[in-house]
């Protein structure tokens, strides 16, 4: 236990899993300071991550520097808002100046970059701590590594089993309470799906809303910078500081940046969600029972709360998958052909067979799958008419085990993350059950574009209403 | 849809640049063959008047 002064007492492992919201109030409050929590999480960084291997590169001296300065900041009242003193940590495809920049690839392995990411120096200057850059998949694509130089990341609730990617640290890191907030990226469902294999919450913001300058890309047209927490509210106080126009990025949106947390709190009662199940769930192997099961009584719950639940027309949705992998392969392939002609041994096997597919397809293959987006963009956002928010499971089945994984599995049920990249609509995961292994299960909620505050609104009354975001892995 | 072979692998590798050995074209091929077989599923779903959804705008030059 810490015992400081007249601080109440505090055990370690629940200073570890504050929220943002009660780690600002206690600084606040003067319960703990910036310095306290920065020191619990190395500690517990050091004493649990050789496991779990959340961490590529840990930058301890940088971040006590940085709660130092907070510290006096916040005692002489130079205070910064809700982000400052609060220890964060970044998927390692962040720029940051002067700190390895990996991508988790022995191609970039002893890269630093001279800037910071907009992103990084937006939270930077918000006062928050970067305690290190987190482990993913190889740029970001494939699954986890066998063959990288850094080692795969395992699940906080199991290490047995995935935890979701790609931004694989960025989730399995609050999930084990090693930071408080992070940064991850979201091309097909980066964000949302490891958000929902290691039970923590994350949005895709809508494209555009927050810069992807210092991100490095996978493809273009579709990724997303997004933020990650233990809470919806936390998510909602670090898209806040984060989005808004960028003129060094080229997809940046000079659209007005409303209060977020505005919704939070309304309730969602008379708000209509759709679920598009029809002709997109039982896709092949369709959704895992466990998951329907939980995703199912999530709902019951969104109606108990008093929203109308609508099924629409899921069609769409399951087409916009084949889309997306188009235009990503064809992307990521052409951002990385150099390389991939010179020194193709340098990607993992796993990277490297995803991207190559990019090299076999033409420049008509890659058209089509562009004004097949224009198609399904408008039969998507066409439901709009009849509903608010769409829900579905955030992913189709819980994380696998690392020794049973089958990566062209994932082709053979349906992806409820891939519409929303292809779209560029805002889309949430929030924690909604476990499975009988205790593994946690999500649900997705998305929203109109630039209306992460609706989504924000729901995912927050389903959270209030449950108990699974309080749930903690043994570790 | 036709379906691409190895040895048509073995021919676009070099065009592309690539220098491939034929087990790691063996691996790639199941994924090529599923992304066309995609495209063609895509092909289906657009107008002839159908543009992509990547345009060129003459105002900012983007």
């Amino acid at each position: 236990m810490l015992q400081t002064g007249n601080r109440r007492p505090v055990n370690q492992n629940e200073l570890c899993y504050l929220t943002i919201t009660e780690a600002a109030a206690g600084f606040r409050r003067k319960e703990y300071s910036p310095v306290e929590l920065t020191g619990a999480l190395l500690k517990r960084i050091e004493s649990i991550d050789d496991k779990l291997h959340c961490f590529i590169t840990l930058t301890a001296e940088l971040a006590l520097r940085q709660a130092k300065q907070a510290e006096q900041e916040l005692r002489s009242e130079k205070d910064r808002g809700p982000l400052h003193g609060i220890p964060i940590a970044v998927k390692d495809l962040y720029m940051t100046n002067g700190i390895r920049t990996t991508c988790h690839s022995a191609v970039l392995e002893n890269w630093l970059p001279n800037f910071n990411a907009t992103t990084v120096a937006k939270l930077q200057d918000a006062g928050a701590i970067l305690l290190g850059k987190l482990g993913m998949h190889e740029f970001a694509f494939g699954g986890p590594s066998v063959d990288a130089p850094f080692p795969a990341v395992r699940n906080p609730w199991s290490t047995a089993h995935i935890p979701g990617g790609s931004s694989s640290g960025s989730a399995a890191a609050l999930a084990a309470g090693l930071c408080y907030g992070s940064l991850g990226s979201d091309t097909g469902g980066s964000i949302r799906t490891p958000s929902s294999h290691c039970g923590v919450v994350g949005i895709k913001p809508t494209y555009g809303r927050v810069s992807r300058h210092g991100v490095v890309p996978l493809s273009w047209s579709l990724d997303h910078a997004g933020p990650m927490a233990r809470s919806v509210e936390d998510c909602a106080i670090i898209l806040q500081t984060i989005a808004g126009y960028d003129a060094k990025d080229p997809a940046s949106a000079d659209a007005a940046v409303p209060n977020f947390r505005s919704g939070i709190g309304h309730g969602i009662k008379g708000m209509r969600i759709g679920v598009p199940r029809v002709g997109w769930f039982d896709e092949n192997l369709g959704v895992d029972r466990q998951t329907e099961t939980a995703f199912n009584r999530a709902l019951e719950m969104l109606e108990e709360l008093g929203a109308t639940i609508i099924e629409i027309d899921g069609k769409p949705f399951s087409h916009a998958r084949k889309a997306n992998q188009t235009i990503l392969v064809c992307e990521a392939y052409a951002y990385h052909e150099k390389r991939l002609q010179q020194a193709p041994e340098k990607f993992g096997s796993s990277v490297r067979r995803r991207m190559l597919e990019g090299a076999f397809l033409s420049a008509a293959d890659y058209i089509t799958a562009q004004r097949a987006r224009a198609v399904l963009n408008e039969q998507i956002r066409a439901n709009f008419t009849l509903v608010d928010v769409f829900a579905t499971p955030s992913a189709p089945r819980p994380p696998e085990a690392f020794a049973t994984m089958d990566p062209n599995e994932q082709n053979l049920r349906p992806s409820f993350t891939n519409p929303f990249n292809l779209t560029g609509l805002p889309a949430i995961s929030v924690p909604c059950g476990f499975t009988h292994e205790n593994l946690p299960v999500g649900l997705q909620i998305g929203a109109r574009s630039f209306d992460e505050t609706t989504a924000f609104r729901v995912a927050h009354a389903y959270e209030q209403a449950t108990k699974w975001h309080k749930q903690r892995p043994v570790l | 849809m036709v379906e691409i072979t190895l040895d048509d692998l073995r021919k676009m590798a070099p065009r592309a640049g690539l220098q491939l050995a034929d087990d790691e074209l063996q691996r790639l091929l199941p994924g090529v063959n599923r992304s066309k077989k995609q495209v063609a599923e895509l092909r289906a779903l657009i107008a002839t008047e159908s543009e992509p959804a990547a345009t060129f705008n003459a105002a900012d030059g983007k």
